[in-house]
This record gives C-alpha cells, sequence and structure tokens, in this order.
C-alpha cells in the first residue's frame, strides 16, 4: 500500500493527536494558543498538498490521488484555516474550552479530504459520515445558547433520515451492481443495463448528497441551521461543507455514472431550477443575516447543480472555478459577520445599519464581497456564474441558462438590501468596529483574491483545465 | 509610440485611477477629493477630444485600436476601438461626466464615496463605448449599473407629490438596479447563444462580423436571438413598456447622476443595439425592427403625455427622455443611413440637452428646495443666467433649428419616410407635445411675477467657476447644432457602411445610402475589404 497517497489526510489525522495532547497537558491560561497551533497543523497540510503529483497510471482502487483531488484539497484547508481565524475573531461569544472544537474542526476536514478523493461508494458514506458527524457536534457547540443547540438537534435529525437514505442506496445499487467501486458501477452502466433496484440505488444516493449541497428538496434544515449555529460553523457548512457534496457528486457522476448521463441529466436540470428559485426567492425577506446568506447559499447549490446537469468536462470545470469563486467570496463575507457580530450586538440586517461610517473599510470590504457573491463584474462569483451559463449554452440549454440568468438578478436585490443597510441607514452608534489583526489581513488576502480572480482569470482556469480531466 | 496606441487607455482609465487614488486621501479633505475628480475626469474629456478631432473619417472603420489577450481559453480579448459613432458617444460621455464633477461641487455629505462611486461609473461607461469585445462589453455594462444603487441611494432625494412622498429614493434606486440587471442578464443569455451558435470560439466584435458576413447563422436563429439582445438592451433605452425605472430613478437621483444616467446611460442600451445586434444579425433585424417602429411610437407618444400631466421638474424631464429616446430607436429601426445617423446625432444632442437640464434642475432645487412646478415662478428675475440655460435647453428639446436635436430629428424623419411613413406622422406628433410642455416648464418656473420668498434667498451661478458646466454644454449644443457637418460626416462614415452590410442580404431593397455603392457583389467584396483592414 502507497501511503504517500494519503499524505494529507495524514497530517491532518497526525494533528488531531496533537491537538487532542496539547489540550490536556497546556495550562487553562494558555489555551488561546491552540488556535495557533491548529494554524500551523493546517499550514503544514496546506504545504503538503500543494505538492506536484506524481506520475504514473491512472490510479485504482478505493482512494484516488488524480487531479481533481488534488485541486479541491488546498481549497479544503484553506476554508479550515479562514475558519480557524474566523474562531479567534469571534472568540466573545465562543465558550472558554475551544481545545475539542479544533478537533471536531479537523475531522470534519479529514471528512472532506476524503470525499475529494473516493473512488468508491464504501469510502463516499465514511467521508460524509465523518465530515458530518463532527459538524452536528459543532452546530450545537454554544450549549447555553437555546437556538444553537436547536440548530445542532435539527442538523443532527434531518443529517440522520439522509445518511440512512444514503446507505439503502448504497446497498440497493450494491445489489444490483455486485461492486461498490465506481470503476465496476461504470462498466455496469455502460453495459446497458438499468434496473430498477440500480435506478433507486442512484437516486438515493443523489439524494443523501443533495442533502450536503443543500439542494431542494433536501434543503430544509439549512435556514434554520444557519440561524442558530456559531458563525465560524455556519462558515464551514456554507464553504467546506458544500464543496464537499459538490465534490463527491462530481466524481460519482462523471467516474460512475457517466453512462447514463441522458437519464440523470433532466433529473439535476429541474432539481437546478427548483433549488435556484427557492433559494433566491426564499432570500428575499429576510431580517437576519446569516439566514439570508443560508438560504443566498440555497441559490448557490442551484448552480452548482446547473453546471452538474449539463454534464460536459467544460461544465465540470465550471463548477470547480464557481466553487473557487464561491469560496473566497463566502470566506469574506463570514470573516466579516464573525468580527462583526459581537460589536453590532447581533447578526439581524438592522444591526448593519451605518456600517460605512462606522469602518468604512470593513464596509467596502463587505460590499465587493456580496456583489461577489451576487455576480457582478469585475469579481470573482461573475466568471464563475458566466462559466456555468457558457456551458448551459453550449450544450443547447438556452432555458436552463435563462433562468440562472435571471436569478442573477433576482440575488441582486436582497444582496443590495445588506449593502443598503451599511450605506444608506444611520448608525446607531460611531464606534469603528475592531477586527483583529489575522483576521484583517486574511480579508484582505480574499479581496484581492476576488479582484484578481475576477480580472485575471486566466492563470485559474489554466490551472483548472489542467487539473480537472475525467 | 504614438499617442492613437494609448489615447483610449487613457480615457478609460483616467477617471479608474482617480477612484484609486480617492480611496487614499482622507475624508475630511473634500476639496482635494473634487480637485482629483476634475483632473481626471478633464483628462479623459481631453482624449475624448483629441480622439474626435484625430479620427480619419476618410479612413473609416474602428480606429486607436488596443488588443491585449485577456483570457485565451475562451477567446476573450482585452479589445478597445471606436468608429465614427463610438468616438462621438465618448466625446458626450466625457462631456456629461466632466461637467458633472463640476456640478457635484453642490455635494456635501460623504464627499469621497461620492466621487468613488462617481467615478467609478464613468469608467464603467467610458469601457462600454469602447468595447470590440462581447466579454469586455458586458463587463463594463454591468460595472456601468452597479454604482448607480449608491449613488442614488444615497445621495439622492425623494420623489415629493404635493408635500408627500410619492416613493422614496430607496424604492427608485432599487427599481432601476435590478431592471437594469435583468436586461443585461437577458442579453448575456443572447451573447452566450451568439457566441456558442457562430463556433469561433471567440468574442471580438470585428472578427465575429467578419465569420457571420461569410457564414450567417441560420434565420431562424437569428430571429431567435435577436429579441433577446433587443430587449434585454431595450430596457436600458429604455424601450416602452420597460422604461418605467427611467423617470423614477431620474427623478430621485442627485443632479449629475441624472445628469449621466439621463445623458448618457440611456444610450448605452441604443448604443449596444448598433453595435452588437444590428450588424451581428442581420437577418434578425430585418424580420424584427419592423415591429420595433411600432412600438416606439408608443414610447414616443405615451411618454410625452405622461410628461404633459407631470408637475415635478425632474420627472417632466425625465418622461420626456423616454419620450425622446423613442426618435432614437425609431431612427435604428428605419434601418436606412440617413434616420441611423440621425439616431446617433440625437443620442448626441438629446445628451447633451437632457445634461443641461438636469444640471438646470439640480441649481434651482439646491437654492429653492422645490421641484414642483406650481410652487416655481419668476425665476427669471433673480437668476437671469440659470434662466438663460433653461430656456435654451427648452428650445433645443423642442427640436428648434439651430440646435443638434432638429437636425436629427430630421434626419430620422427624411431617412425613415420612405419605409414607415405612418410611424413618421404618429412619432412627429410628438415634437408638438415636447413643445407643450416644454413651454410650460419655461413659463412656470422662469417667467411670470417675481415670487418674495424666493428674493434674497435664490443666487445665480457668478463665478466663472459655477458658470463652466453650463457653458460647455450650451456651446456644445449650439456648435454642433448650426455646424453639424463636420459631426455628421463623421457618423456617415459608419452607419453607411453597417446599413449597407445588414441589407446587402435583402435581395428586393436597395440601400438608399449616401454613399453609394453598388448594392449587390462589388459591394460585399468592399464590405470584406473593410473586414481584412479591421483585422
Amino acid at each position: 500500500m502507497d501511503l504517500s497517497l494519503l499524505r494529507v489526510e495524514l497530517c491532518v489525522a497526525v494533528w488531531i493527536f496533537v491537538l487532542l495532547a496539547a489540550d490536556v497537558f497546556l495550562a487553562p491560561a494558555k489555551k488561546e494558543g491552540l488556535s495557533w497551533l491548529a494554524l500551523a497543523g493546517i499550514g503544514i497540510a496546506l504545504v503538503v498538498s500543494l505538492q506536484p503529483l506524481p506520475i504514473g497510471p491512472a490510479p485504482t482502487g478505493l482512494f484516488a490521488l488524480d487531479g481533481v483531488s488534488h485541486y479541491f484539497k488546498p481549497l479544503f484547508l484553506a476554508t479550515a484555516a479562514a475558519v480557524i481565524l474566523m474562531t479567534q475573531a469571534f472568540r466573545p461569544q465562543m465558550p472558554q474550552h475551544p481545545g475539542p472544537f479544533y478537533v471536531l474542526l479537523f475531522t470534519s476536514v479529514l471528512g472532506a479530504l476524503i470525499l475529494s478523493s473516493i473512488q468508491d461508494l464504501i469510502l463516499l458514506f465514511l467521508g460524509l459520515e465523518l465530515l458530518t458527524f463532527s459538524l452536528y457536534i459543532m452546530a450545537a457547540y454554544l450549549k447555553t445558547d437555546g437556538r444553537s443547540v436547536e440548530a445542532g438537534m435539527k442538523y443532527l435529525i434531518l443529517g440522520s433520515v439522509s445518511s440512512a437514505l444514503l446507505v439503502y442506496g448504497i446497498a440497493l445499487l450494491y445489489g444490483a451492481v455486485g461492486d461498490t467501486s465506481f470503476a465496476a458501477i461504470r462498466a455496469f452502466l455502460a453495459s446497458g443495463e438499468l434496473t430498477l433496484a440500480a435506478q433507486t440505488g442512484i437516486l438515493l444516493v443523489l439524494a443523501g448528497l443533495g442533502f450536503k449541497l443543500a439542494a431542494v428538496p433536501f434543503q430544509l434544515w439549512l435556514p434554520d441551521v444557519y440561524e442558530g449555529a456559531p458563525a465560524p460553523v455556519v462558515a464551514f457548512l456554507a464553504v467546506g461543507s458544500k464543496m464537499a457534496g459538490a465534490v463527491a457528486l462530481m466524481r460519482l457522476l462523471f467516474l460512475a455514472l457517466a453512462p447514463i448521463q441522458p437519464w440523470w441529466s433532466p433529473i439535476l436540470a429541474s432539481l437546478s431550477v427548483l433549488t435556484l428559485l427557492y433559494g433566491n426567492l426564499g432570500a428575499l425577506g429576510q431580517r437576519n443575516l446569516k439566514r439570508l446568506l443560508g438560504y443566498s447559499s440555497i441559490g448557490h447549490a442551484g448552480y452548482l447543480l446547473m453546471g452538474f446537469a449539463v454534464g460536459t468536462l467544460d461544465s465540470a470545470r465550471a463548477v470547480a472555478f464557481y466553487l473557487l469563486a464561491y469560496l473566497v467570496s463566502t470566506l469574506a463575507v463570514f470573516l466579516i459577520v464573525c468580527a462583526a457580530t459581537d460589536e453590532l450586538g447581533g447578526d439581524d440586517l438592522d444591526h448593519y445599519a451605518g456600517l460605512s461610517r462606522r469602518s468604512p473599510g470593513l464596509a467596502a470590504a463587505f460590499f465587493i464581497a456580496l456583489l461577489s457573491l451576487a455576480g457582478v463584474p469585475p469579481l470573482a462569483g461573475f466568471v464563475g456564474k458566466l462559466l456555468v451559463l457558457m456551458s448551459a449554452v453550449a450544450a443547447d440549454r438556452l432555458w436552463l441558462a435563462g433562468i440562472g440568468a435571471v436569478n442573477v438578478a433576482i440575488s441582486l436585490y436582497y444582496y443590495l438590501m445588506v449593502v443598503k443597510r451599511m450605506y444608506v441607514d444611520a448608525p446607531p452608534s460611531p464606534s469603528p468596529v475592531r477586527v483583529p489583526a489575522a483576521s484583517l489581513l486574511a480579508l484582505g488576502a480574499l479581496i484581492l483574491l476576488i479582484l484578481g480572480i475576477g480580472i485575471c482569470q486566466a492563470p485559474f482556469l489554466s490551472r483548472i483545465n489542467l487539473a480537472l480531466i475525467f | 509610440m504614438s499617442i492613437n496606441a494609448w489615447l483610449l487607455p487613457l480615457i478609460l482609465f483616467a477617471p479608474a485611477v482617480g477612484a484609486l487614488l480617492l480611496t487614499l486621501i482622507p475624508e475630511n479633505r473634500p476639496d482635494l477629493v473634487r480637485r482629483v475628480a476634475v483632473l481626471v475626469t478633464g483628462i479623459s474629456l481631453a482624449g475624448a477630444l483629441h480622439a474626435i478631432f484625430h479620427y480619419q473619417t476618410a479612413a473609416g472603420g474602428f480606429q486607436y485600436e488596443v488588443l491585449k489577450p485577456w483570457l485565451p481559453q475562451l477567446g476573450i480579448q482585452f479589445h478597445l476601438g471606436v468608429d465614427g459613432i463610438g468616438v462621438v458617444l465618448l466625446l458626450l460621455h466625457a462631456l456629461c461626466g466632466f461637467t458633472g464633477v463640476l456640478i457635484s461641487y453642490s455635494i456635501k455629505q460623504r464627499v469621497k464615496e461620492y466621487y468613488i462611486f462617481y467615478l467609478t461609473l464613468i469608467t464603467g461607461v467610458f469601457g462600454v463605448f469602447m468595447s470590440l469585445d462581447l466579454f469586455c462589453f458586458y463587463f463594463f455594462y454591468e460595472m456601468a449599473v452597479i454604482p448607480m444603487y449608491p449613488l442614488i441611494g444615497i445621495w439622492g432625494s425623494d420623489v415629493k407629490e404635493e408635500g408627500r412622498v410619492k416613493y422614496s429614493k430607496q424604492y427608485a434606486t432599487m427599481k432601476l438596479t435590478i431592471y437594469l440587471t435583468l436586461g443585461a442578464v437577458v442579453a448575456l443569455v443572447g451573447l452566450l447563444a451568439l457566441y456558442q451558435w457562430t463556433g469561433a470560439q471567440t468574442f471580438d466584435i470585428p472578427t465575429l462580423q467578419a465569420m457571420l458576413a461569410d457564414e450567417p447563422l441560420s434565420t431562424a436563429q437569428q430571429r431567435w436571438i435577436f429579441p433577446l439582445l433587443f430587449i434585454g438592451f431595450g430596457v436600458i433605452a429604455p424601450m416602452w413598456p420597460f422604461h418605467s425605472w427611467s423617470p423614477m430613478g431620474h427623478a430621485a437621483a442627485p443632479s449629475a447622476v441624472s445628469m449621466l444616467h439621463a445623458g448618457v446611460l440611456m444610450k448605452l442600451g441604443s448604443y449596444a443595439i448598433i453595435r452588437i445586434a444590428l450588424p451581428l444579425l442581420p437577418q434578425g433585424a430585418v424580420y424584427w425592427l419592423p415591429w420595433v417602429a411600432s412600438i416606439v411610437v408608443m414610447n414616443i407618444l405615451y411618454g410625452g403625455f405622461v410628461a404633459l400631466a407631470q408637475k415635478d421638474l425632474k420627472l417632466i424631464v425625465g418622461y420626456s427622455s423616454s419620450s425622446h429616446m423613442g426618435y432614437v430607436l425609431l431612427g435604428i429601426a428605419c434601418l436606412t443611413p440617413l434616420s441611423l445617423t440621425g439616431a446617433v446625432m440625437l443620442m448626441f444632442g438629446h445628451g447633451i440637452m437632457t445634461a443641461l437640464a438636469f444640471a438646470i434642475i439640480g441649481q434651482l432645487y439646491d437654492q429653492t428646495h422645490t421641484r414642483w412646478l406650481p410652487d416655481l415662478g419668476g425665476l427669471a428675475h433673480q437668476i437671469p443666467f440659470i434662466a438663460g440655460c433653461g430656456v435654451i435647453a427648452a428650445m433645443a428639446s423642442s427640436g428648434l433649428p439651430g440646435f443638434a436635436n432638429f437636425v436629427s430629428e430630421l434626419l430620422v424623419f427624411m431617412g425613415g419616410w420612405d419605409k414607415y411613413p405612418v410611424q413618421i406622422v404618429c412619432g412627429a406628433l410628438g415634437v408638438v407635445i415636447t413643445s407643450v410642455y416644454m413651454l410650460r416648464v419655461v413659463r412656470g418656473t422662469f417667467f411670470g411675477p417675481s415670487k418674495p420668498e424666493f428674493e434674497g434667498h435664490v443666487h445665480d451661478a457668478k463665478t466663472p467657476f459655477e458658470k463652466l458646466p453650463f457653458i460647455i454644454l450650451v456651446l456644445a449644443l449650439l456648435i454642433t447644432g448650426s455646424w453639424p457637418g463636420p459631426m455628421l460626416r463623421l457618423l456617415e462614415s459608419s452607419t453607411g457602411p453597417l446599413v449597407e452590410r445588414i441589407l446587402m442580404n435583402e435581395p428586393n431593397t436597395a440601400p438608399d445610402s449616401i454613399q453609394v455603392h453598388s448594392p449587390a457583389k462589388p459591394g460585399h467584396a468592399s464590405a470584406s475589404n473593410e473586414h481584412s483592414e479591421m483585422n
């Protein structure tokens, strides 16, 4: 067995024990340092994950370190680093005892890393559970806050249902195919047989992944969980967990289910339309920022599904670009939310009134990040949306692209409502919002990335074109 | 390297660099902020003047081109260039932008943020007028729309009726932004379809044009894409029945933004139709334009009648704008070189006239704190200079000889007469309606007995600096109106070949071109020669 394939995962796994040990042996007064220790672990893993791929035959077996996973692993680690910085900014609200939180974050990142490499249904289930289990606990981490506990509970119940569906689906598929590896499923489907058991199994597996992506009709848990869970956890749910679901779905669709693309394409296309409309229309009336971002993240899942529904190599690459743009924009948004919640007194939209008068720089960063999510040039989100829409038009799905395009205009409304609070309304107090230096630095880097990806798209696109080959 | 190679980037990036510089200036230095804004828009204006005076009319085609790879994987290039149409609109925008900065001296709150958004807006519009790549075009187009939201939302004013708020500036600005974005994304789908169905893997407009001249898209495809582009861009034009955002937005915006908005932004739509929809989809255009010709008559008459009923000065000018843009769209729909030249000339004339009108209304509002027509009157006694400019703007708007508007409306009517006599007659009625409401405005605002409540409170523009923006705009109107020849020749050098190329595919219609090439095969040859020169 070649352990070097698992090098990133091993780094993270080893660091889980380092963190556990440090949590036990550090004096309570020095527990603050744990976040830096966690960051160091992510840093090491990031360096390892950026090592070039070994050149060799196409990977087989359960687990693959191929272009796709090589592209996504650093993104998961960067997300985790940003979430750790968010916990620092969010500290006034976090419990005194942060140790277990970082351990849970690491286990959940480990799950995401595994998901980006899966070649087998068993490993799909394993990665997904590892990711989700940690998130159940993290969502309920503010034990004294009823809303956080409620969020964790809801997530747990609906998450378990989806896991059950997933397992049942895997069992049915195994029954139909006689194997759980993607290659075997692909060969089975290519032979032209699509039995009822296989169809049901595939649908149930898709449902399990739809829950991770927050695609309609598996999205009901999301607004409540986003509103109640601590902001750094929501950030990881919105970026890490969604991206893990998307990567797993991408691998499943392109490696295992490619032969029956005409069968799943219309299913995903209709889900995509429903998801887009549900998310963007639902967000229109929201008054809580985290809830609004929750609905908006459902809308973004719609664009991801659109890319999958088109089912071409170009659309998969468009999805990869979209995820990158979504990652930088969403992390910037949540860094600001985490830093500002305490000083603003809450995370309702009205709490952000007059932010541009209090902290012009922070408000400008928020403005840019939100518009990037909306898909306005010259920002990253625009290019992501453009690529997805282009791939849809290229596959002669003009109607799908049309619905996606109209949703850009709908989503602009609620993002601008946040901008309106910040720029038009009067601030309740003139005091500036203080942000920790490390978060500020990260925020600056993210804003530069949003602009950089939006204006100089070529190097990012070349990177993706090289990495994503199915 | 000659100046021509970096003239367009200079015009485009001067305001962008200005906006970046402003972020570094502390907020308590409003005078410095204003000076930077005047400087960078002044540079753009000088550049635009240089461009129009050095444009080689005899050579025609796109000039001052800049071509850099941008996103080669998708065939996207950073391609700038202007033809006769573009260069005129560049000047229009530079004039409105520069005078707008001067007018904005009356903005006293949050000056720094104001100018950052304002200069971003100016950059976006410049970019649209000089883009020769569909991606660049859309990129700058959206960039021009978004800054409108904070500009109106923060510095605008609620629209009142009888002292009550009729609709708030928040409502107006959101409506404007959503409408324009909706239009833009509909057009985007059309552009993407065009890109894919051509199969050329390029967004470059001249290349696409050359390719489509050899192998046009099927008629069915053209008929599908054309309405997407026409309606998408028509929203900003603003085409009836998608115009309702526009008077509302004008009325709620601060003066300088109204100036840019009515003066230039509305022209983006008609410009996009001329630059993209007509040359790339000739058969779609020939199929749909007769319908358009009838619809835009509604623009002219409906806008005019609604303007008659208004009492808020800005709403009057706002509805009048949507009525006058009807002539522009009519000129495009007629699709003759003469009418198209008239349409672009009217874009220029109307832009300057509206900018002047909104600058004047802004001055009046700053002084009297009202735009409500019944409350005004007799202001010629207190502010003779502004009143004089107001009368000039009203005369220009009514289409009196001596102003660019007269020349261009005449050209539209003459050019379209053979094709759509009924629509032209109905449209000409609009001129009468315009005179009625403009005379009402002039009488109700400037003439009549002097009102005591304004005595001592209302001050004329006295210093040369205060008078400067008005003088620039009035001069631009008078010069182009009394001496339209050079500008018309400039425009004809671009509109003539454009219309000719579109009608080339129509066997039955011999184009009544000004520069008559023979319509059959030789015309084709000369057109393809031009393409090769352009590339």
